[in-house]
């Protein structure tokens, strides 16, 4: 490569550049500068540690007796665990703690009560993708990943 | 490659709060994560999964990457990484067999390597465009398109002489050559694709 590219070359290798640019959806990059928006966000990140529809053995039991998609997200000091209802997102928050649960979707962030119990209600069922955010007046502070369900 | 002084800056101003500088590496690189996660044949819907979890972890380590130089190799491998997390998900849940399993490792073992370095190249062959005078842009943009304007064409859309054409386009393409961004991907010796340029 040292005497470099000649005219051709140059040219095609510029045309295969533009090409793989082009082939990416303007969605696609609006979602990757869009992700910017957590930028210094110093939640602490849960994890996925369960989900039951990916969980193999659960799957012959699932066809049976349709039973609800259950999914939960640890982080260090807290997990919040999700059962998916027709039409509602229940969860209760362990350990059990008051706060406020925000949903952030593409399109904007809502506010749910987190009562004494750690349960809440998100109604209704958010649009993929979307994260959850725990938060106490204590400064508890814990985002999970976007779920897609 | 590893040197690019381009991506090294463009890491520590994103990091520092600059969200130009960050929408600049999403556009250098989506191009690399989008050809991952269609190597993968992911459906939309589950590249829009991979995606979103590639770029916020990478919004999360922006100031604790540890060779932020090497970033197209990390976007790749995190990139790669969930997209096995997907392929493995929807393998389970569809009982498919293990073909998926062996297809998804070989698609991780061999392309990931020459994508990355077919994405830093093409990065930079888009930033050296970027930086030429818009009327070579015209007219390379003319000649590049598929199948090329004819030369009539251009001369009657740029308003230049059918004679000047070739030259004008040799005189765009030495300037872009001599760019910064491409200068760089010249001297490391990063292969041209289709072979031997100097077969």
């Amino acid at each position: 490569m040292r005497d470099g590219w000649d005219d051709e070359q140059l040219l095609g290798a510029l045309r295969e550049a533009m090409r793989a640019r082009e082939a990416v959806p303007s969605w696609f990059v609006e979602m990757g500068k869009n992700a910017y928006a957590w930028h210094n966000i110093d939640a602490e990140l849960a994890q996925l540690t369960y989900d039951s529809q990916a969980d193999t053995e659960l799957a012959f039991v699932r066809s049976e007796a349709a039973s609800i998609r259950a999914l939960t997200f640890t982080s260090a000091h807290l997990s919040i665990e999700l059962e998916v209802g027709k039409d509602s997102l229940l969860g209760q928050v362990i350990p059990p703690q008051a706060g406020t649960l925000e949903t952030y979707t593409k399109a904007g962030q809502t506010t749910s009560l987190v009562d004494e119990s750690g349960y809440f209600a998100v109604e209704p069922i958010p649009p993929n993708p979307f994260r959850l955010r725990f938060r106490t007046s204590d400064g508890a502070d814990v985002v999970t990943g976007w779920i897609t369900l | 490659m590893r040197d690019d002084p381009t991506v090294v800056a463009l890491v520590a101003r994103a990091a520092a709060s600059d969200q130009d500088a960050w929408d600049e590496i999403v556009d250098r690189y989506a191009p690399l994560v989008w050809s991952i996660c269609t190597g993968f044949r992911l459906t939309n819907h589950d590249i829009e999964d991979v995606a979103q979890n590639v770029w916020l972890l990478l919004v999360g380590q922006l100031g604790t990457l540890r060779e932020p130089a090497a970033l197209p190799g990390w976007l790749a491998t995190t990139t790669r990484r969930e997209c096995l997390r997907v392929v493995t998900a929807s393998r389970k849940s569809e009982r498919l067999g293990t073909e998926l399993d062996e297809a998804a490792q070989f698609v991780a073992d061999t392309v990931v390597d020459e994508e990355i370095l077919v994405a830093e190249r093409n990065a930079a062959l888009r930033a050296a465009f970027a930086e030429l005078p818009p009327r070579c842009q015209q007219l390379l943009s003319m000649l590049l398109r598929d199948p090329p304007c004819s030369y009539g064409t251009i001369s009657a859309t740029l308003d230049i002489p059918i004679g000047s054409i070739g030259p004008q386009r040799a005189r765009c393409l030495e300037r872009m050559r001599k760019s910064s961004a491409l200068l760089g991907l010249i001297e490391v010796g990063v292969n041209f694709p289709g072979g031997d340029p100097s077969a």
